[in-house]
């Protein structure tokens, strides 16, 4: 049988700690990643769980629903340079913005003396597949300590069917369980055998039903 | 050489203390690009140079204040700290961050007085001096006033700047 997935207490003590974090100012909605949450819902969802997880994820969309607000009320205030100057007027502390200015810094590139031939080398090394030739090896024959278990015939069928025709020529005619009365391994029967039907499609010798035997 | 050596070129060399990179009419001019798609042929041509060169751990980027397209390091990669240059100068930082703020309000330009009023600082003087010395502002003397040149602009995420300060405000 196979084993189902249940997630929902995980997930939803996950809900609720981010409610807390979130009330108790810790973390904003903006800075949180929801995708796990519905990955986490998508791939444990099944026919046994349907009716915990459709709660779950009313849950998780107001989550969703909620962060969308965040965002349009951070799209709005973007504009708004009025509380910006308010804020600097509100004499934070040097390091406070400093420190928001370390966060958006960026390292500049510029070069007045690039190498093309370095830069492509670069980009092939880093942006192309890796296609180096592939060699191919020999293999190396192993050696058998048994025999092969098919092992090739040393000598054609034909060639081994007409042998075992002059073997039993002579015992003919006789009945037909006569002929295997001296064979004890049975792959050994089992290969007369197919040499006597083959005779007998052949023509080479005949069978008489009724007496069951064999007869030239 | 082709296209992406031609922009690698061009985006990296610096005109002057103020200046890195191209705008869009000096690439599409040094690429010969006349035809009435040029502007698709453009975007196209920046996407593809981005992820061309992503791989390398540098970014293309522009500078909202003079237009110009340049390249950076990946943030995540290059060691900020070492290329940041205020680190032991947060009053610096906080001067520079004043200007900012209040030449975008008033188009460019904000008066000596202003700041010194918003820093309360009594030798503003030395900070302004440092920061025209590191290439970020000019200083015009007869009117009294302070300019920011473009060179912030290459050296701040302006963008994210608002929106770190907005979400700090909300």
């Amino acid at each position: 049988m196979q084993d189902y997935k249940d997630l929902s207490s995980y997930i939803n003590s996950k809900i609720e700690d981010i409610k807390k974090e979130i009330l108790s100012n810790k973390i904003s909605l903006l800075d949180l990643e929801l995708n796990p949450i519905f990955q986490d819902l998508k791939n444990s969802i099944n026919i046994y769980n349907i009716n915990k997880y459709s709660e779950l994820y009313k849950e998780t969309f107001k989550l969703l629903n909620q962060k969308f607000e965040e965002l349009k009320r951070i799209l709005l205030s973007i504009d708004n340079q009025k509380n910006f100057i308010k804020y600097l007027k509100s004499n934070p502390v040097d390091s406070e913005l400093a420190q928001l200015l370390t966060e958006c810094w960026i390292d500049v590139f510029y070069s007045d003396c690039m190498s093309y031939n370095f830069l492509e080398y670069s980009r092939d090394r880093f942006c192309k597949k890796n296609i180096a030739s592939t060699e191919l090896e020999h293999l190396e024959k192993s050696i058998l300590t048994k025999e092969f278990l098919l092992e090739f015939p040393k000598r054609k069928f034909t060639e081994k069917l007409m042998i075992y025709f002059e073997l039993i020529k002579n015992k003919l005619p006789c009945k037909f369980n006569d002929i295997f009365e001296d064979e004890n391994d049975q792959i050994k029967i089992y290969e007369h055998f197919v040499y006597i039907l083959h005779l007998l499609q052949l023509g080479k010798i005949k069978y008489h039903k009724e007496t069951e035997s064999l007869y030239l | 050489m082709n296209e992406i050596s031609i922009l690698m070129h061009i985006l990296s060399r610096k005109e002057d203390l103020y200046r890195i990179g191209a705008t869009k009419d000096e690439i599409l001019a040094t690429l010969n690009i006349k035809n009435k798609n040029k502007s698709i042929y453009f975007q196209n041509l920046i996407i593809n140079l981005a992820n061309y060169v992503e791989p390398l751990g540098i970014q293309i980027r522009f500078n909202p204040l003079d237009s110009h397209w340049f390249i950076s390091f990946d943030p995540e990669l290059s060691d900020i700290i070492s290329a940041y240059p205020f680190k032991s100068q947060p009053s610096l930082a906080a001067t520079l961050f004043c200007i900012l703020i209040y030449c975008i309000k008033n188009s460019g330009y904000v008066s000596v007085q202003d700041i010194k009023n918003i820093r309360k600082k009594e030798n503003i003087y030395d900070d302004l001096r440092e920061l025209r010395k590191k290439g970020y502002i000019i200083i015009h003397k007869d009117v009294n006033q302070i300019q920011l040149t473009p060179l912030i602009g290459y050296h701040l995420d302006i963008n994210k700047l608002f929106t770190k300060l907005a979400l700090k405000l909300k």
